[in-house]
C-alpha cells in the first residue's frame, strides 16, 4: 500500500507546482500571485523531500517562503493597489506564448522520459553530509566567489540607500 | 502479514499513529497557552504588587477557561472591506506552522515525533513561516494599524532570524549534529552546552524574545502606538488562533533553550525512570517561559530603530565573532571544549560589561547635541 503513497504525492506535487504556477500568471490580485508563489515554494520542497534532499527542501522554504515572498509582500504593501483585468498576457500574446511553449514543452517531455529507468536518487541518512562535502570542499572557491560577489552587492545596495548626514 | 506496534497492521499504524501525534500537539498548544495565560496574568500581577484572577474557581484558576470559552462563543465578525480570504487564511498560516514545530521536540528519550537529522534546521524553517501569516493579517485587514503592525513585525523577524541562526549554528559546530535527539544527548549528566556557550544562548534568547513577538520586542502589537498591529480587525475565535500560535511559539523556543543549552531531558534519576525525562524537559521549559514573562513584566518596549540597531550593530557582529572565535578554536584544540567555554565567558562578560559604557557615551553625545543645538 505504501508503493502507492509515493506517486500519488509526486502526482499532487506536481498539480500544486503547475496549478500555482498558472495561478500567479493568471491572477488579477499581484497579493494572490505572491501567495500562490509561495504555495509554488512549498511544492518544490515537497519534492525535494521526495528525493530524500530533506536539507535542500528545508532550506527552499527557508529562504524562499520565509523571507523572498514575504520581501515581495514588503512591495507589494507600499505600492498603489489597482485591480488588473484577468489573464492580462494570455490575451494579447497568446499565439507568441505557445509558439515558445511548444518547442520546449517538446523537448522537456523527450528528456524526462530519458530518466525513466535512473536509479532513485533518495540516500541512506539523509543528504546533510554529502550536500556540505560539495560545497565546502569539492565546489570550496565557486562558494567563495559568489559570497564575495554577494558581499560586493550588499555594499553596493547599502551606498545606494545610504542618506547623506546633515 | 507484517506486524507493527501494539499488533496492528502498518497500513492502519502508520495514519492513527499521525492522528494521535497532531491530537496530541494540538492538545499542548492548547492546555500550554491556557496554563500560559494564567501564569502570565498571575505572575505580572505578583510584579505589579496586585493578586491576579481569584475569584473564578480555586486562585482564580478557572479564569482562562471562562476567557476561552467566552473567546468560542463570540461572533466571528469580518468588517466588509477587508480582503476575505488572506483575513480567513492568516491565522491558520501562523497557527500551523507553530504546530508542526512539535514534531522533532524531544520530551524524554524515545518519546519524540520523529527524528529528523536536520531537525534544528526544520525548526527555524517554521519559525520564519511565521512573517508570511503575520504580514498577511496585516495588509488583509485594510486598516493602517494593521498593515505599519505586519510591515514592522516583517522587518523585525527577517532581521532577528540572523543573529538567531548564528547563535544556532555555533552551538550545532561544539555538538556536531543537527538532530535534535542527537544534541539532547550530547549533553549528559550536568555537561549542559550552557557551560560551554553561555554567550549563544543569550543571543539565543533575545531573538527569541523578537522572534515569538514578546516584549520588549513586541513593536508588531504595540498598543500604546498602533492600537493593536495586526490584530487590530480579528476578534472571537480568529485573534485567540493567534494568541494560541503565540503561546505555543513561546514554548517551541523555550524548549529549543532547553535542549540545547540544557541537557533536554537530562536529570536525576533518568537512567531509571525514562518517562521522568518528561517532567525534567517540562519543568525546564517552563522556566524559560516564565523568564519571558519576567521580562515582560519588567522590561520597557524598545523603538523601532533602537531594535533594528540593536540586531545590525550588536547581535549580529557579536554572533559573528562568536561563531568564527568558536569554530577557529574547536579546530586549534578538536580533544577539549575548554578553550572554547574559556572565550564565550570572556566574551560574555565583556558584552554584559560594555553596553552600560556604550550607552552611556551615547547618552552624553546626545546630551552633547542638544545643548549645541539649544545654543
Amino acid at each position: 500500500m505504501f508503493d502507492i503513497l509515493e506517486p500519488a504525492f509526486f502526482a499532487l506535487l506536481t498539480i500544486g507546482i503547475v496549478g500555482s504556477g498558472v495561478g500567479v500568471v493568471m491572477a488579477n490580485r499581484i497579493t494572490t500571485s505572491a501567495l500562490l508563489m509561495a504555495f509554488a515554494f512549498l511544492n518544490v520542497a515537497g519534492m525535494f523531500l521526495l528525493l530524500g534532499a530533506e536539507t535542500i527542501a528545508f532550506f527552499q522554504v527557508l529562504i524562499y517562503v520565509g523571507a523572498i515572498t514575504v520581501l515581495i509582500l514588503y512591495g507589494v504593501m507600499f505600492t498603489p493597489q489597482s485591480p488588473r483585468p484577468y489573464g492580462l498576457f494570455f490575451q494579447t500574446q497568446k499565439w507568441w506564448a505557445a509558439l515558445l511553449v511548444v518547442p520546449i514543452a517538446i523537448f522537456v517531455a523527450v528528456v524526462s522520459f530519458q530518466f525513466k529507468d535512473s536509479p532513485s536518487a533518495g540516500t541512506k541518512g539523509g543528504d546533510l553530509l554529502p550536500l556540505a562535502t560539495s560545497v565546502f570542499r569539492d565546489f570550496a572557491f565557486p562558494f567563495e566567489v559568489a559570497s564575495v560577489l554577494l558581499l560586493a552587492a550588499m555594499v553596493g545596495a547599502i551606498v545606494l540607500v545610504k542618506r547623506d548626514e546633515e | 502479514m507484517p506486524v507493527g506496534p501494539f499488533g496492528l497492521d502498518p497500513v492502519i499504524w502508520a495514519p492513527l499513529r499521525l492522528i494521535i501525534a497532531v491530537l496530541l500537539a494540538v492538545g499542548l498548544v492548547f492546555n500550554g497557552a491556557l496554563a500560559q495565560i494564567y501564569l502570565e496574568r498571575k505572575i505580572q500581577a505578583i510584579i505589579q504588587d496586585r493578586l491576579g484572577p481569584l475569584h473564578t474557581g480555586p486562585w482564580g484558576l478557572l479564569q482562562t477557561f471562562a476567557d476561552a470559552i467566552k473567546l468560542l462563543g463570540k461572533e466571528d465578525i469580518r468588517a466588509r472591506l477587508t480582503d476575505k480570504w488572506f483575513f480567513l487564511a492568516a491565522p491558520s498560516i501562523v497557527f500551523s506552522p507553530m504546530l508542526a514545530s512539535y514534531v522533532v521536540i524531544p520530551f524524554a528519550p524515545g518519546i519524540v515525533g520523529a527524528d529528523l537529522s536536520v531537525g534544528l534546521l526544520y525548526l527555524t524553517t517554521l519559525g520564519s513561516m511565521t512573517v508570511l501569516g503575520i504580514v498577511i493579517a496585516g495588509w488583509a485587514s485594510n486598516n493602517k494599524y494593521s498593515l505599519i503592525g505586519g510591515l514592522r513585525s516583517a522587518g523585525q523577524l527577517i532581521s532577528y532570524e540572523v543573529p538567531q541562526i548564528l547563535s544556532l549554528v555555533t552551538v550545532v559546530l561544539v555538538v556536531g549534529t543537527l538532530s535534535m535527539v542527537g544534541i539532547a544527548e550530547s549533553q549528559p549528566g550536568w555537561q549542559m552546552n550552557f557551560l560551554v556557550l553561555p554567550l549563544a544562548f543569550v543571543t539565543y534568547f533575545i531573538a527569541g524574545l523578537a522572534e515569538t513577538n514578546r516584549n520588549p520586542f513586541d513593536l508588531p502589537e504595540a498598543e500604546s502606538e498602533l492600537v493593536a498591529g495586526f490584530l487590530t480587525e480579528y476578534s472571537g475565535m480568529r485573534w485567540a488562533i493567534f494568541f494560541l500560535a503565540e503561546y505555543g511559539e513561546v514554548t517551541v523556543v523555550s524548549s529549543i533553550v532547553t535542549t540545547l543549552w540544557f541537557g533536554a531531558w537530562h536529570g536525576p534519576f533518568v537512567e531509571v525512570f525514562p518517562l521522568l525525562g518528561v517532567l525534567w524537559f517540562t519543568l525546564k521549559t517552563y522556566f524559560f517561559v516564565l523568564v519571558f514573562m519576567w521580562i515582560r513584566a519588567t522590561l520597557p518596549r524598545l523603538r523601532i530603530d533602537q531594535l533594528m540597531s540593536l540586531c545590525w550593530k550588536v547581535l549580529i557582529p557579536l554572533t559573528l565573532v562568536n561563531l568564527m572565535v568558536t569554530a577557529i578554536l574547536l579546530l586549534a584544540f578538536p580533544t577539549t571544549l575548554v578553550p572554547v567555554a574559556i572565550a564565550n565567558w570572556i566574551l560574555l562578560a565583556g558584552f554584559v560589561l560594555a553596553l552600560p559604557y556604550f550607552q552611556r557615551r551615547r547618552l552624553v553625545a546626545l546630551r552633547e547635541r542638544l545643548r549645541t543645538a539649544a545654543a
